[in-house]
């Protein structure tokens, strides 16, 4: 009797909490790379999702900057202090592999298996952000990057986009000869000046290779490599590339094609909101994949995803505010807050951002890329790499020296990695 | 008259002794209490937990770590060429810091010291670069030195000065000079109000006192500026010290130590190293070869004197 | 005779004034860029150059930044924080600069160098250790997070540079003071700090821009926009792929005013020493 009257307690006290829990929201933290106007396009996302789930409250944090610069750093100490969000922001590839190593981010596998979304997002980019056979992000957006250029100027001295190589070197030097910058890079950070690079390697040593240089599986001192950091001293010695570019910032380096000094930059889809933004006239941009003399043309490309951090408390939760942002049924309703996605069915409206649209379809197709080399080496690796870069730009290193100096770097890390 | 300042004297002791109940031996400790229990709680014990971690191989995310002992510090003296790299570009710094900007603030000082008109004005255009957001430095000057619109190559090049034009921040060889004269810009008001509070606290009798004695502008300011301001020397010289070891965020916003790894100092090199390559250890340990370095520098001269 | 005299003071004094002025034009050119960049279009300053002159005047630059930022929010906490951390910091670095200053105790030369130790810290190592102490005192996440390591890392320069200004106030004053039965609690607020007003009118100068401009430590421990300071947001600006510019540089002009209008307001105390006379070596 005793005991039943207790179990009728308990149960009335666990029925009370439960109904309170149920009042009270939990709050989900959701944390990204989103600046201003970002912001202000997601707030009807989340005030949808708010207002359809009655138990959880998303609550964006967002730490903004250029590029990796600050996000990563801000996102390490929330974590290692214990104090994780329950959804983040990731970059493919590398930029995550610290976070991984550690144990701090969830495997969604069986989140994969109970949402299905090997079949909603394209292909690749699942393929990009597995490791050792577990998933660990959902893609977020698809990042493909191709060179733009200035429409009028290609007309104005009758050049077409290039099919080869040697297509496009001729059109550099076309515009060399009328005094106009073949492309313009912001050198500082490194990345910016890599996408050239990484097509020279693309280029001269072939997918297959190219692949095998990104793992480390093949030594970086041999002669195609050479020949691509040789490449990118003769760009530099035919003044194809705006001078002394090496601290420029990759933002600053837009201005010069802005006021025709230069014609091309190498820049991902989001150029056609970046040129909205800084108010230049859409319809004289356009882009094509760098011709890389190998079939297919692949090109360099890379997903951003979402993760669920091990320690937080909502994983369930997480996993199915991160499905709601996924699927093509939300993504439809708000079209300006989901440009560049990894959804597949999910069009851009061709009218308003027709470049937007192009990528779009580029990127879902059964086309092939390849990993920035900032997504595929670990970040003091790559600072290696963009070390022997800058030497080869500035001429201080001969490319056959950047070479050897870029395997000595890839096996001493490889060594460091064992001890 | 001595008979009643002696009867005013006594009872005024007498109450200041009734007055104090504090046992005169702690009154420094309760002054000094405060202060000292914050900066312990906030300051001293993160620092040395950030000493204990120097001694561990610790990514900064995992939830072990593995004990090196002295591995770290031992690595950074003997096999990291970056750090010698970085301890040589900020001892150049240093030196830098000790001179330019310190000179410049002293002379601006001395002048606005004067009533010379507008120097309400002066002393705030100086102190102002101060006031702007590192963000807004790093961005203003990045396009001052921007080698194709920057205003200092175009500037040279409508002077004739063609040939003068440079990469600034993207050589190798000027991209720390062209840092730090940006530093020099937004820091020589720093020592500039140092020196003109200084320089208030030197009585104006010992001035008249030297021109009485037929002293001329030069030597008074050999035999009376210069000693009456030896505090504030201690105070900007060692600063200029202690923040040139230390200097981080001018560096790191305007060349991220590049081109190459031509521009890292200690401070950028240590935020790669914690924050970047996921070396917690290795770079506490680097914090703690700055700390070192700064205290062993600067506290003898500190000490020496302010005695 | 006398004439003379009096010209060349002139002369002196025009040609300071000269090179004063043109030294302050150098100054100034980098914080004019500032100015023209934030009156005018994202497109004239990218395609025109950023050195050219604006097009047209965008004022709407100055409400957009000021909405877009949400700068009600950082604005309200940085003044929050200033005007609670710097008196608050100066305070307790005064009270512990005075005894080191102007008595003889045991251990007094071992606690001032404990001080001195704190300025050669490297803040950006102990964020983490910080951000883990303010989770356990449940202050993690507002703006109070940041008064605590605020204060803690304004002490040891503040105690350092007091003790040096302090140590000018002759003793004499002091002793007198005494004399006349004051404690020592009284001659600290009475003669000490009156005394040193330039010197502290100088350190809250220094503390207000460095709590103002503070980016890293704010950056870190506080994650929620609600508690969000100036200098954080105005990363917001800055995108993953691109910069609002003329944004940016409309919301940093924004951010200084308050800062120069507390310089302007605390610069007549820095020659407050003159007047008040007393000062004797």
């Amino acid at each position: 009797m005793r005991g039943m009257r207790l179990l009728a307690a308990t149960a009335l006290a666990g029925l009370v909490a439960f109904s309170a829990a149920a009042e009270a929201k939990e709050t989900l933290r959701l944390m990204t790379v989103f600046d201003a106007p970002t912001v202000q396009l997601w707030e009807p996302v989340l005030a949808a999702y708010n207002e359809a789930n009655p138990d959880y409250e998303v609550k964006m944090e967002t730490v903004a900057g250029s590029g990796a610069a600050v996000y990563p750093d801000v996102l390490r100490t929330a974590m290692a202090s214990g104090d994780p969000p329950d959804v983040f922001f990731m970059w493919g590839g590398e930029i995550a592999g610290p976070f991984i190593r550690a144990g701090q981010v969830a495997v969604l596998d069986s989140y994969y298996d109970k949402y299905g979304w090997d079949k909603v997002v394209a292909p690749w980019t699942i393929e990009r952000i597995t490791r050792d056979g577990h998933k660990y992000g959902v893609p977020f957006h698809a990042r493909g990057m191709g060179l733009w250029y200035r429409v009028d100027l290609f007309e104005k001295y009758g050049l077409s986009e290039p099919k080869t190589y040697d297509e496009l070197a001729k059109v550099c030097s076309t515009f060399k000869e009328n005094g106009i910058y073949c492309a313009s890079f912001g050198g500082k950070f490194g990345w910016q000046t890599m996408r050239l690079l990484d097509y020279f390697i693309e280029t001269t040593c072939g997918p297959e290779e190219h692949d095998k240089l990104n793992a480390l599986q093949s030594s970086w001192n041999q002669p195609c490599v050479v020949a691509a950091y040789d490449r990118m001293a003769q760009w530099v010695k035919d003044g194809w590339l705006v001078p002394d570019f090496l601290n420029v910032a990759p933002n600053d380096a837009r201005m010069a094609v802005y006021s025709g000094d230069a014609a091309m930059v190498f820049e991902g889809g989001w150029f056609e909101g970046v040129l909205k933004s800084d108010e230049q006239p859409m319809e004289n941009f356009k882009f094509f994949l760098p011709p890389t003399d190998h079939t297919p043309v692949r090109y360099s490309a890379f997903p951003e995803q979402w993760m669920i951090p091990e320690a937080s408390k909502h994983k369930d939760a997480a996993a199915a505010l991160i499905n709601w942002l996924t699927i093509a049924d939300t993504q439809k309703k708000f079209p300006e807050a989901f440009t560049a996605s990894a959804t597949i069915g999910v069009e851009s409206d061709c009218s308003v951002a027709p470049r937007d649209c192009e990528w779009k379809k580029i990127l879902t197709s059964d086309s092939q890329t390849y990993p920035p080399t900032d997504q595929a080496f670990t970040k003091e690796l790559i600072d290696g790499f963009f070390e022997v870069q800058d030497g080869v730009v500035a001429g201080k290193i001969t490319p056959t020296d950047a070479a050897a100096q870029m395997q000595a770097k890839a096996e001493a890390w490889k060594a460091k990695q064992k001890s | 008259m001595t008979v009643t300042s002696l009867a005013e004297g006594r009872p005024a002791f007498a109450r200041a002794r009734r007055r104090r109940r504090v046992p005169t031996a702690w009154i420094p400790y309760l002054f000094l209490a405060p202060a000292l229990i914050w900066y312990a709680a906030f300051l001293v014990y993160p620092m040395l937990q950030s000493l204990y971690i120097s001694f561990f191989d610790w990514d900064g995310l995992s939830p072990t770590m593995t004990f090196v002992g002295l591995k770290n510090y031992i690595d950074i003296f003997m096999s990291d060429e970056v750090a010698r790299l970085a301890l040589w570009n900020n001892i150049l710094w240093t030196l830098g810091a000790l001179v330019l900007p310190t000179a410049i603030g002293l002379m601006l000082a001395l002048a606005l010291n004067r009533r010379v008109p507008g120097s309400t004005l002066f002393r705030t255009i100086f102190y102002s670069p101060a006031v702007l957001p590192l963000v807004a430095v790093g961005l203003i000057w990045a396009w001052v030195y921007n080698p194709n619109f920057g205003v200092v190559n175009t500037t040279l090049k409508a002077v004739g000065l063609r040939t003068w034009a440079a990469g600034w921040l993207s050589s190798y060889e000027l991209a720390l000079p062209a840092t730090f004269v940006t530093f020099v810009w937004s820091h020589v008001g720093f020592p500039m109000i140092f020196y003109l509070a200084g320089l208030q606290a030197i009585s104006k009798e010992y001035y008249e006192a030297a021109t009485i004695d037929g002293a001329n502008a030069f030597q008074r300011f050999r035999h009376v500026t210069l000693p009456g301001l030896t505090e504030t020397h201690v105070i900007v010289l060692s600063l200029a010290v202690i923040n040139g070891f230390k200097v981080f965020d001018l560096v790191y916003t305007m060349t991220y130590g590049g081109p190459g790894r031509s521009t890292q100092v200690l401070g950028t090199w240590m935020y790669f190293q914690t924050f970047q390559y996921y070396h917690a250890g290795y770079g506490s340990a680097l914090a703690w070869v700055i700390a070192a370095i700064v205290l062993v520098i600067a506290i003898p001269y500190i000490r020496r004197m302010s005695r | 005779m006398f004439a003379d005299v009096r010209n060349q003071r002139r002369l002196e004094q025009t040609l300071l004034f000269i090179s004063l002025l043109v030294l302050s034009l150098i100054w100034l050119t980098p914080f004019a860029t500032v100015v023209m960049s934030a009156i005018r279009s994202q497109g004239d300053l990218l395609s025109r150059g950023v050195f050219s002159w604006p097009k047209a005047i965008a004022w709407k630059n100055f409400s957009e930044a000021w909405h877009t930022g949400d700068f009600s929010i950082y604005f309200r906490n940085s003044l929050f924080l200033i005007f609670i951390k710097v008196p608050l910091g100066i305070f307790i670095a005064a009270l512990a600069a005075y005894p080191l200053a102007k008595m003889r105790f045991r251990f007094s030369g071992a606690i001032f160098i404990f001080f001195l130790a704190g300025l050669a810290v490297p803040v950006q190592v102990t964020l983490q250790p910080l951000l883990v102490m303010m989770k356990q005192l449940g202050i993690a996440n507002s703006i109070f997070a940041l008064i605590p390591p605020y204060v803690a890392f304004g002490l040891p320069f503040q105690i350092f540079v007091l003790r040096g200004f302090f140590r000018l106030i002759p003793s004499e004053l002091l002793e007198a003071a005494r004399l006349d039965g004051a404690s020592e609690w009284t001659a600290f607020l009475r003669v000490m700090l009156p005394l040193s007003v330039p010197a502290l009118a100088t350190l809250c100068i220094i503390d207000v821009l460095n709590t103002w401009n503070e980016f890293l430590i704010a950056l870190v421990l506080i994650s929620a926009k609600e508690s969000r300071t100036v200098p954080v947001g105005l990363l917001q600006f800055q995108g993953e792929y691109s910069s609002q510019y003329t944004l940016l540089m409309a919301g940093i002009l924004i951010s200084i005013i308050p800062v120069i209008v507390i310089f302007i307001f605390l610069q007549r105390y820095f020659v407050a020493g003159l007047t008040s006379g007393a000062v004797k070596g």
